[in-house]
């Protein structure tokens, strides 16, 4: 009977082990090395000396690129989440219309996520051009001069937010599956209660992918706040330091001022902000997420602490 | 629950060891079969590479006792060889020219080089070496060069009726000729430059106008911003100003090609690409300061071959360097690299090239001049500053006045 | 469900004006491909090419060891993917259906494991690597994919809660064990996630270029990506081969994701009864 019991126990950490072997021989090697390289001064091409704190010390007093790269970073993330998350979600509402084509449009939603960063970026260079981009050409015809994208400093962050938008077709697919698979009996009663599709989405369809908002909102701020390739392959962090993000910022202190060690600093406060802000968002879940098997759960009358 | 951490661990300890049992094959041996191996990587991208493998493999054929196997890391080369640096696993031999951030990790050269006799450096040119060296230590043989020089575009000339540009041209000569093709010919401009420049090749202006960076001793502050070194950075935006030039992404080479600018300095590196475009175009030397009372000179982008200090096998290292430097490779490289070797230049007739013979003329004139890449401490900060001052004064959105701009970087530094 | 005549203009319209946005870029792109290279870097830049030069592709192909390539990027997508939705489903199956002391902070440390920008650990990833003697070959792409990743696992774990507890009451009722409600109750019914997370990962993967770049070292173990990227110089990109490799490599997801929209729309109603 014990032993049964001791196997019972033992069967959630069967299923999760193989994540926890990957995790240790993987990743916690590479991270407490990351941390520690972050209380050294190490300029790769020699040895290592140890700072303790100073890199820290130095990052928050001393340096007001710092700073600059994380206000901006910040204020990419507040409008690339929800400007994205929306986007997408309307989009996986469309395409979840039962019209006739809606395959081809689904489809070709999806395929500039397909596109390698290195292309997409390359003809997103081509369209933003100040004077020969197809944008600004398009925005001629309706009487408006567009601005040089990626040369003006005021509009290179607008340019990155755009570009961006395009990869949305990978969140946009998340929504639409889990959307898809809401049965619809649920909307059929509905309908016989006389709701209206606005009454639908906000009282059957929002509240059931709540689990894939939480997802997809994660997911998305962590993106926003590591974003790399694209300002890298864009616009390189310009025009003027508009576009340097806080990942080309680390990047640049590993790769080019060689300062691995304050690169690894840089990068654990951003890891340290990114944790906090998720715990945060986490513990609020509660109150808006709606998982089905823990509703059910209660109805069975089994006691459950609310979290 | 103890027992099942314990068991969890176990296992964990028992993949690892199982894992790098199984990866234990000969991949980090630098002996197989009896050869010495040994890794050279390259930054050349796809177009160039098929013909470095053959030269490799030419190697190889000839070798009994050495296999090199090339890495080629394209546009990541920094990225790779820095992490290789890092992890102790970088290339043993490899393309350098960053040698101020790199030295600490290369081998010094300087006892290979005594071992083959004077006549092997004498034969390169001298101007060179310093572009190799660090505290007088050689870090890197010479495998090619540039200098810049000046590109003009034959049929636009002619069809605004304007005089081709000479060896003596001066930048008056120059902002008058851009002016007129720019206000002559439609859609195009006399004159580009790169608009996120490099401060490193930059410095080469100052150079002209009897200024640097930094002075002797060391300081900016009235090196950088000096009267003559404002100068340098004003004549590139009043040529923008006047809408006699216009900034380019790159290099300028493109906008060449498509005869959206008559006019740009660059290396030697388009020649090719132009030819094979058919384009009639012609190359002069810089353009001179009217008041420096001297002939411009260029800086060198040269590239060199380096050793890793962590090699395992330093002596067939040295091998393969020398072949890689020496004549034979040279004259393969014809064409797509300037030689680095007298002997070559000579027996090829490099100097009845009229396309060659301007970047040596400027290889003759800029001998003796060290960047402040080599001889400031802290370059990644100043160049940094520098990379935004240059975008402040020429971004056309913003235009700055240089002298506010190199007063405050001097200011910091 | 029906929908009226106007709803259905409007979402037409929405639908098309998106539809533009998101296919001009690629339209553009490739047309160039076929353009010759003064074509292409001409300004203003037309859109229509005076010839279909068929042939860039061919010489793109073989600018590159890219058949190897192929094969390379083969082995890992096939190999990662196989790899991730096995383990990721069995740990997320873990996360989302029990009990068990540590999971919430075990979870966070899952989460917080897709928080670490990759750049800086990239180094002592390598060194790991390099301690295992996987350095230059495909290992270290394709086996920590056998181990979960986090994306995938939290993914997962979200569509598992969703659904309710009766399915395991009843199974158990039966006799079964946790695996077998796995296996037999849940993977099915999980079907249309699991191929998601399939295609999700296909198509990160066959992308992929800064794992390649930093764990291999020669051209016979490149991928696809990296070979594309290898299109780009310090002085200059030769566009008409990246273009024309890039339309290459964009079609074998497209065609994934096609065949694999009818199963991921499938739906639960069917596994519901």
């Amino acid at each position: 009977m014990k032993r049964r019991k001791e196997l019972k126990k033992a069967t959630p950490y069967i299923f999760i082990s193989p994540w926890i072997i990957g995790f240790i021989v993987f990743t916690a090697g590479p991270l407490i090395l990351s941390l520690i390289m972050s209380f050294y001064d190490w300029p790769v091409t020699s040895e290592a000396a140890f700072t303790g704190l100073g890199n820290y010390i130095k990052m928050f007093t001393e340096d007001a690129q710092f700073w600059k790269s994380l206000k901006l970073t910040l204020k990419y993330a507040a409008i690339f989440v929800p400007l994205n998350m929306g986007i997408a979600l309307f989009l996986a509402m469309l395409i979840t219309q039962p019209i006739r084509g809606v395959k081809i449009y689904r489809t070709i939603f999806y395929i500039p996520a397909v596109i390698s960063s290195v292309a997409t970026a390359i003809i997103w260079g081509w369209i933003l051009n100040g004077d020969y981009g197809v944008l600004n050409y398009l925005l001629s015809l309706i009487g408006i001069e567009g601005p040089n994208w990626l040369v003006d400093p005021a509009w290179a962050l607008m340019a990155i937010v755009l570009t961006s938008a395009f990869g949305v077709g990978t969140m946009m697919l998340i929504f639409y599956t889990d959307i898809k698979n809401i049965p619809i009996d649920l909307y059929e009663a509905a309908s016989l209660d006389g709701a209206n599709p606005v009454r639908k989405f906000f009282g059957i369809t929002l509240p059931i992918i709540t689990p894939t908002v939480l997802f997809n909102l994660i997911t998305s701020i962590i993106s926003a706040f590591q974003q790399l390739t694209l300002v890298m392959l864009l616009t390189s962090g310009g025009p003027l330091k508009s576009t340097y993000f806080y990942g080309m910022y680390t990047y640049d202190n590993a790769f080019r001022h060689h300062k691995l060690g304050y690169a690894s600093a840089n990068a654990w406060v951003m890891f340290v902000i990114i944790l906090v802000l998720t715990a945060f968002i986490f513990r609020s879940s509660s109150a808006w997420v709606f998982y089905e098997a823990e509703v059910k759960g209660q109805k069975s009358g089994r006691r459950r602490k609310n979290k | 629950m103890k027992r099942k951490i314990g068991l969890l661990l176990a296992l964990t300890l028992i993949m690892a060891a199982l894992l790098s049992a199984c990866g234990g094959s000969d991949s980090g041996d630098s002996e197989s079969g009896g050869k010495t191996k040994i890794r050279f990587a390259s930054w050349d991208n796809a177009e160039d590479l098929d013909s470095q493998q053959a030269l490799v493999d030419k190697f190889n054929a000839g070798q009994e006792e050495i296999e090199v196997t090339l890495e080629a890391y394209g546009d990541d080369y920094d990225t790779k060889i820095s992490a290789g640096m890092g992890s102790g696993d970088a290339p043993d031999v490899m393309y350098m020219w960053n040698y101020p951030a790199y030295y600490e990790a290369l081998e010094p050269l300087d006892s290979y080089i005594d071992g083959e006799g004077a006549e092997y450096k004498d034969n390169f040119y001298e101007a060179l070496w310093a572009y190799n060296e660090i505290n007088d230590t050689i870090y890197g043989i010479p495998v090619g060069f540039t200098t810049h020089a000046l590109f003009y575009n034959k049929d636009i000339f002619a069809e605004a009726g304007v005089a081709e540009p000479t060896d003596d041209w001066t930048w008056d000569d120059l902002e008058a000729a851009a002016k007129t093709i720019s206000d002559k010919i439609d859609g195009a401009a006399g004159f580009s430059y790169q608009l996120q420049a490099d401060p490193y090749d930059f410095e080469m202006y100052l150079w002209s106008n009897n200024t640097s960076y930094i002075d002797d001793a060391g300081n900016v502050e009235g090196s950088l911003n000096s009267a003559e070194a404002v100068e340098a950075f004003s004549v590139f935006q009043n040529l923008q100003k006047e809408g006699a030039a216009i900034t380019t992404e790159k290099g300028g080479t493109d906008e060449f090609r498509s005869g959206k600018s008559a006019m740009y300095i660059y290396g030697a590196w388009s020649v090719s690409t132009l030819d094979g475009d058919g384009m009639n175009y012609g190359i002069v030397d810089l353009p001179d300061f009217a008041d420096s009372g001297k002939e411009a000179v260029s800086i060198l982008s040269s590239s060199g071959i380096a050793m890793s200090r962590d090699s395992k096998n330093k002596e067939a290292a040295w091998e393969f360097i020398k072949y890689w430097t020496g004549e034979e490779m040279n004259k393969e490289r014809i064409g797509y690299e300037l030689s680095a070797l007298k002997s070559v230049v000579e027996s090829e007739g490099v100097m009845d090239d009229e396309k060659s013979v301007p970047f040596y003329s400027m290889l003759e004139k800029s001998a003796g001049y060290t960047p402040a890449s080599f001889l400031v401490e802290d370059w990644g900060g100043l160049s940094e500053d520098l990379e935004l001052a240059l975008e402040r004064i020429n971004n056309p959105t913003t235009l700055e006045d240089p002298k506010t701009v190199l007063d405050e970087v001097a200011g910091v530094h | 469900m029906k929908i009226s005549r106007k709803s259905k203009v409007i979402i037409y319209v929405l639908l098309t004006i998106v539809a533009v946005y998101f296919l001009a870029p690629f339209v553009y792109m490739f047309f160039t491909a076929f353009k010759t290279e003064a074509e292409a870097i001409a300004y203003p830049p037309g859109l229509l090419p005076k010839n279909l030069s068929w042939q860039n592709f061919v010489d793109a192909w073989n600018a590159q060891p890219f058949t190897t390539y192929l094969k390379n990027s083969l082995l890992v997508t096939v190999g990662t993917t196989v790899g991730q939705v096995l383990s990721c489903s069995l740990v997320a199956y873990g996360f989302a259906r029990f009990q068990f002391r540590g999971k919430n902070i075990l979870f966070m440390i899952l989460l917080a494991t897709m928080m670490i920008p990759w750049d800086v650990t990239m180094i002592p990833q390598y060194m790991v690597f390099k301690s295992f003697n996987w350095i230059n070959t495909l290992k270290p792409l394709i086996i920590p994919a056998w181990f979960g990743s986090a994306y995938y696992i939290f993914l997962m774990r979200q569509f598992l809660m969703g659904i309710p507890k009766d399915y395991e009451e009843a199974a158990r009722i039966d006799g079964a064990n946790a695996f077998q409600i796995y296996w037999k109750i849940f993977m099915p019914i999980m079907r249309p996630q699991l191929i998601l997370i399939a295609v999700l990962n296909v198509i990160t993967v066959w992308n992929d270029y800064l794992g390649p770049l930093i764990f291999l070292q020669d051209r016979s173990k490149y991928t696809l990506a990296l070979g594309l990227a290898s299109f780009k110089g310090v002085h200059s990109t030769q566009i008409i081969p990246l273009l024309c490799i890039t339309v290459i490599m964009i079609i074998p997801p497209v065609i994934i994701f096609i065949v694999a929209q009818k199963y991921i729309v499938e739906g639960t109603s069917g596994s519901i009864k």
